[in-house]
């Protein structure tokens, strides 16, 4: 019953991506730090999650994104999220995440927030 | 629905996780019936999906020959949700705070208490724990 997540991640520019696609849960943790993980491969900076594709995110899902923060945050990384429905905006909010992550509207406004400044 | 009678919706789920969607889609659609905003039908999707998370997986401890009851009441100007189990444990008692991301367990019972207007945990002398939830229509 629950839609198996499903993570593709690729790079645009200076931005590591992670796209999720499916339901944030319990059953999502190794697919959360596994995409983590690859994003980091990518040797950037700047890791960016999107959420568009995903309808369903519970506390199981945010604790899984809680850990990946907190490791980007050990290891020195800015992380970015944008996709997010209203609702999930604010239990981002709610749960203080938005301390650590930067909430972006689209994935260009990502992209402009990390763009290195021109010399 | 100008009349007195109560009207309530009971179902039961399997104690498996996956099923608390069928709950959430229950409660989404009494309460958009009721005139709910899309805003607040969010929020008690949320809250459902989460009371009903912790019934399965601490109340009923994933036992699928258990399940968990959900009964939705109507009334006049709020809608009351009764999420229950068969009590094989106690919920945890881990109050958390906002804004501590290194604490990345007991989330659940916290958005309850934020997404909700009023909500009251018990557990009944039978051992049966119960999450008692109201959204008032009016905020």
């Amino acid at each position: 019953m629950p839609e198996k997540l499903e993570a593709h991640v690729r790079r645009n520019n200076n931005l590591a991506i992670i796209q999720f696609s499916g339901d944030v849960t319990t059953f999502a943790e190794d697919v959360v730090q596994n995409a983590y993980h690859d994003a980091t491969l990518y040797g950037g900076h700047n890791i960016a999650i999107d959420f568009s594709a995903c309808e369903y995110i519970n506390s199981a899902g945010i604790a899984a994104i809680i850990g990946v923060v907190t490791e980007a945050r050990r290891q020195g990384r800015r992380m970015l999220v944008f996709g997010l429905s209203p609702h999930y905006q604010k239990i981002f909010r709610m749960v203080g995440l938005t301390d650590y992550v930067e909430m972006c509207a689209s994935e260009e406004e990502a992209l402009r927030k990390t763009k290195p400044p021109e010399k | 629905m100008a009349d007195d009678v109560t009207r309530s919706i009971e179902i039961h789920i399997p104690s498996e996780l996956g099923y608390e969607k069928v709950a959430m889609e229950a409660a989404a659609a009494t309460a958009k019936r009721m005139g709910f905003s899309m805003d607040r039908i969010q929020d008690l999707k949320t809250a459902v999906a989460e009371a009903c998370v912790n019934a399965i997986e601490h109340g009923n401890k994933l036992d699928v020959s258990t399940k968990v009851g959900i009964m939705l009441t109507i009334q006049p100007a709020r809608l009351e949700v009764n999420v229950t189990d068969e009590g094989r444990q106690p919920f945890p008692d881990r109050p958390i705070q906002p804004g501590r991301p290194t604490d990345n367990r007991g989330w659940g019972m916290f958005l309850i208490q934020n997404l909700m207007d009023e909500v009251k945990v018990s557990t009944e002398p039978d051992g049966g724990n119960q999450v008692h939830m109201v959204i008032h229509l009016d905020k």
